[in-house]
């Protein structure tokens, strides 16, 4: 053998390696996420906005107290609702994962979803995130929720979440700072954020948001942190040009 | 081990590593051209959209100003892909895995500044799907010692060999320096 064949096999072996190496990898997260298309295991579908029979779906994991997650809706989210969800090229799904450490979050997804089983999910959606700053630092979630829907839908939304929140303005000390999200027992909405986050478990989202991307019901490897919407929608425009 | 053996062993060495590194940046390439889903074909089509995802990765980053990102993004995995084949080829090698090194470096120092700012997001090295964290920052950084391992090795050998080899294109250099 001379030199060359054996330098040539040499690096074939070594591609090979790491061919078997990343396949067992995209392999095992195949595993880990049977479900083929989000449309399968929705419970909630009043989180979704858009049309499911859209070419592309994005399905995005968030924490309503985390800025990242702020930035992604307020730079990124705002822009694909007004120009790709409304002209039926994306299906926008959204996820709660509320994250421990955040004081205020899981009570955001507990009024985001209430405002979702009315109809009133995408109002709530923009005023938590506009005011995130606001309610993160003092726990006022409701007021916002308040200023966003009319009188009549605000208290169809309180009815549900009452008896669920763990934190309100009045009982919010620091010695209550909680080190996980709390679930309240018999609440219907925590039904709703439970299965995403089982859901989000399986992916696995390790930080948030983190985002998934079906074409044509494929789904993608999960993408997280922040990208512009320039930039994501450079990607969807070669989607749909294939 | 006498210094012939010992010269011997240090030029098997050397190509492995090299050979190593060729692999890594044509499956680094490989992994970030191919197509998104599986249904798709390979096509010209099929690398945009792939390249277009990478820039995805490459703006999570937060570290390029916007309109650099897409350019960036186009341009790197190609850019891989010709230096893993320059690497296979052995063709001066000392500037190739310079080169490589200083890749390796510059990619492991934005990795270093992403992690020490919390950002949680996808490392790109190797394709989407995979997160940043203490795991690829231990891969990176051991790849870039196995380059920086080969540069020196490169160098030295060259110089041990002064200027008795007439020019980079004679066999011995081509396929073992």
């Amino acid at each position: 053998m001379n030199l060359v064949t054996f330098q040539a096999g040499l690096t074939l072996a070594i591609l090979v390696i790491l061919g078997f190496s990343g396949a067992w990898r995209a392999g095992a997260q195949t595993k880990k996420n049977t479900h083929a298309t989000p449309a399968q295991t929705l419970t909630d579908p009043m989180k979704n906005l858009g049309s499911p029979s859209a070419p592309i779906t994005l399905e995005v994991y968030s924490d309503y107290e985390c800025p990242t997650c702020r930035e992604f809706y307020e730079r990124t989210l705002r822009a694909l609702i007004v120009d790709y969800v409304a002209s039926g090229k994306v299906y926008l799904v959204h996820r709660d994962f509320p994250l421990p450490g955040h004081r205020f979050s899981m009570d955001a997804a507990r009024w985001a979803t209430a405002a979702a089983r009315i109809g009133r999910f995408q109002e709530v959606d923009a005023a938590l995130y506009d005011n995130q700053k606001a309610w993160a630092a003092d726990g006022s979630v409701e007021k916002y929720v308040e200023g966003a829907l009319s009188p009549a839908d605000f208290k169809r939304v309180q009815k549900q979440v009452d008896g669920c929140l763990t934190q309100t303005v009045a009982s919010v000390k620091p010695a209550s700072l909680s080190t996980k999200p709390q679930v309240a027992h018999n609440c219907a909405v925590d039904t709703y954020i439970q299965q995403d986050m089982a859901l989000g478990k399986q992916v696995p989202v390790q930080g948030t948001p983190t985002y998934i991307i079906y074409y044509k019901g494929q789904k993608m490897a999960p993408t997280s942190g922040f990208v512009t919407w320039a930039i994501l929608k450079q990607f969807f425009d070669s989607l749909l040009s294939q | 081990m006498t210094t012939e053996a010992r010269g011997n062993l240090g030029r098997v060495l050397l190509m492995v590593g090299r050979l190593a590194l060729a692999a890594i940046f044509l499956f680094a390439a490989y992994a970030k051209l191919k197509p998104p889903v599986s249904t798709m074909h390979w096509s010209a089509a099929s690398v945009n959209s792939s390249l277009s995802m990478f820039a995805m990765q490459v703006d999570s980053y937060q570290l390029l100003p916007p309109a650099a990102v897409s350019p960036v993004a186009h341009l790197l995995p190609p850019f891989e892909l010709v230096l893993g084949l320059w690497l296979v080829s052995g063709v001066a090698l000392r500037f190739s895995s310079l080169l490589t090194t200083l890749l390796l470096g510059g990619f492991f120092a934005v990795m270093v500044r992403t992690y020490a700012l919390g950002l949680e997001i996808n490392c790109g090295c190797f394709g989407p799907g995979e997160q940043l964290g203490t795991k690829t920052l231990l891969r990176d950084g051991s790849l870039l010692a196995l380059s920086l391992a080969v540069t020196i090795g490169a160098f030295l050998i060259r110089k041990r060999r002064g200027h008795a080899a007439p020019s980079e294109a004679s066999p011995a250099i081509q396929h073992g320096d």
